[in-house]
């Protein structure tokens, strides 16, 4: 069985039904979509190592009613990239994956950088990209120019 | 008389700072080494020094005017950046390229490909402590300098891809100079296997050094020819064929042990198997428009996301675009190969001694600037 079905098969039992979006035709690049929940984001990702994914980045966006993460994994086989997506809000502390993936300790800290999001249980989330004094976060939209900064629906639209 | 020091030695670890501005890294790259002695204890790449805030740029101005940013995230595969970036927006976009300028793109990405490992392959000997590969590299180097300033207009920072094509086609010339570049490389590899690849000094510093084994790759999220010294064919070429890149023959060189003569190997290799791309692609060169001429002057793609990759110099890279429907990109993000190439390091260096750190460093190619962004 092809890895991106193994993981499917995963978060299937891992996940409630709606929040698994699936798209044969990988119109965004990704296989699946599956929207998670702080308490879930570990298990799921554990779910990935197993299957024999690798982490590719963690991007953060910026939206006026919620922050939200988006974790792209891919596995060496054709077409399989996965996005697993998690709302935060302002002051959340989602749990780090470092320990499962060590590549995301940087891309946390990364993420920490841009967007001020502290992970839990992270050891070392010292400025990466930015100078060691710096104390602002310059990817919030509400730092220095952009043209928009609009709420999740008028982006992606209403969740079904 | 000055008294002697007769203080005990006490056994503790010494901490050095490679760089940033030591001659043999490349960028401005810091390593924070904890040594024992000779040993690495420690390693703590310190990066950030070239950080230009390209994805926020990105945020403030439209689609075209961040064409010229993507060639300068990584300057020495420059046009395959632009390339990629490019198709990620024709992707979210829906727009059309004519069969010509596919072609034509990648040939010339294909011939950037080239030119970064040949750029490589100097700067890695030279680091190793060779002067004249590093010559020889440039000589031919130069070349593709040539030929890429003639179609394109600029020698390193190539802007020459446009939404739906590329900005000006290619003549008769560039072909048979392109011919005249693959033909003479490919009686170059005689010298360099001689000068370098039977070296025994050199095969002394690179055998069994800084070894990257398969799972190890997987966890850092190593890919590129990093990750193909290891034994694993990826390669976006090969696994997703994007452009045209699923109508030629060609190969994806691996290595067995994941060492640093692997990596070297698969580099060389790799400038051989660009060549044949090269000439079957100049060979199905279709007649034609090089641009689609109905692209809009403003593109506005719809609402919603693509993350599309595709294979640098140095492996994966990606573009992750979110539209909102306007001009301008509400999101762009950058999946760079060298941070995790540059991050495995952290693991890899741990137990080796300093001279071979220079050679772990250089055998990994990265190119500090696309770490920093």
């Amino acid at each position: 069985m092809a890895k991106k079905d193994q993981i499917a098969q995963r978060l299937e039992q891992l996940l409630p039904q709606d929040a698994i979006c699936r798209d044969e035709n990988y119109r965004a690049g990704v296989i699946l979509a599956a929207r998670l929940t702080a308490d879930k984001l570990r298990a799921a990702l554990q779910a990935c190592e197993e299957a024999g994914f690798f982490l590719e980045c963690i991007t953060g966006l910026d939206f006026t009613d919620a922050m939200e993460l988006v974790y792209h994994l891919n596995c060496y086989e054709p077409g399989s990239r996965i996005a697993l997506r998690l709302f935060c809000q302002p002051g959340d502390t989602p749990p780090s994956i470092g320990d499962i993936f060590p590549a995301a300790l940087w891309h946390e800290r990364e993420v920490h950088d841009f967007f001020g999001i502290q992970f839990k249980d992270n050891p070392d989330l010292r400025a990466l990209l930015l100078p060691d004094d710096a104390d602002y976060h310059p990817h919030l939209k509400t730092f220095g120019k952009t043209h928009a900064y609009l709420k999740w629906e008028d982006v992606y639209g209403k969740i079904k | 008389m000055a008294k002697l020091n007769d203080e005990a030695v006490s056994e503790r670890l010494y901490s050095l700072n490679l760089g940033p501005q030591h001659p043999s890294t490349h960028g401005v790259l810091r390593v924070l080494l904890k040594l024992d002695g000779e040993y690495i204890v420690e390693a703590d790449p310190i990066i950030g020094y070239g950080h230009r805030g390209h994805e926020k740029m990105a945020e403030s101005r439209t689609y075209e005017q961040f064409m010229p940013n993507s060639s300068r995230i990584d300057y020495l595969s420059g046009l395959i950046y632009n390339h990629g970036y490019t198709l990620a927006v024709e992707k979210l976009a829906g727009i059309e390229v004519p069969e010509r300028a596919k072609y034509i793109r990648v040939i010339c990405a294909e011939l950037n490909r080239i030119s970064s490992h040949l750029l490589w392959f100097g700067t890695y000997v030279m680091d190793l402590g060779g002067f004249t590969p590093f010559l020889y590299a440039f000589d031919d180097r130069e070349m593709i300098l040539d030929i890429l300033d003639r179609v394109t207009g600029s020698r390193l920072t190539y802007s020459y891809c446009r939404f739906g094509g590329v900005n000006r086609d290619i003549d008769a010339e560039f072909v048979s100079m392109t011919r005249a570049f693959v033909k003479r490389l490919r009686s170059r590899w005689s010298d360099y296997h001689n000068l370098v690849t039977k070296n025994v000094i050199f095969i002394n510093r690179t055998r069994n050094v800084g070894v990257i084994k398969p799972e190890l790759a997987r966890l850092f999220g190593v890919t590129g020819p990093n990750l193909r010294g290891s034994g694993i064919g990826f390669d976006m070429r090969k696994i997703e064929p994007y452009e045209v890149y699923d109508r030629f023959q060609f190969d994806i060189p691996t290595g067995n042990n994941g060492d640093a003569l692997d990596r070297y190997n698969v580099r060389l290799e790799e400038m051989e198997q660009s060549c044949r791309i090269i000439e079957q692609a100049l060979d199905q060169l279709p007649d034609g428009l090089y641009r689609n001429e109905h692209v809009p002057f403003k593109v506005k793609p719809p609402k919603g996301e693509v993350y599309f990759s595709f294979e640098s110099a140095r492996g994966l890279t990606a573009y992750y675009l979110v539209s909102d429907g306007s001009s301008t990109p509400y999101r762009l993000h950058v999946r760079v190969p060298s941070f995790g190439n540059l991050q495995v390091l952290t693991d890899v260096l741990t137990g080796t001694m300093v001279a071979d750190a220079i050679s772990i460093l250089g055998s990994i190619d990265i190119v500090v600037p696309e770490v920093d962004r």
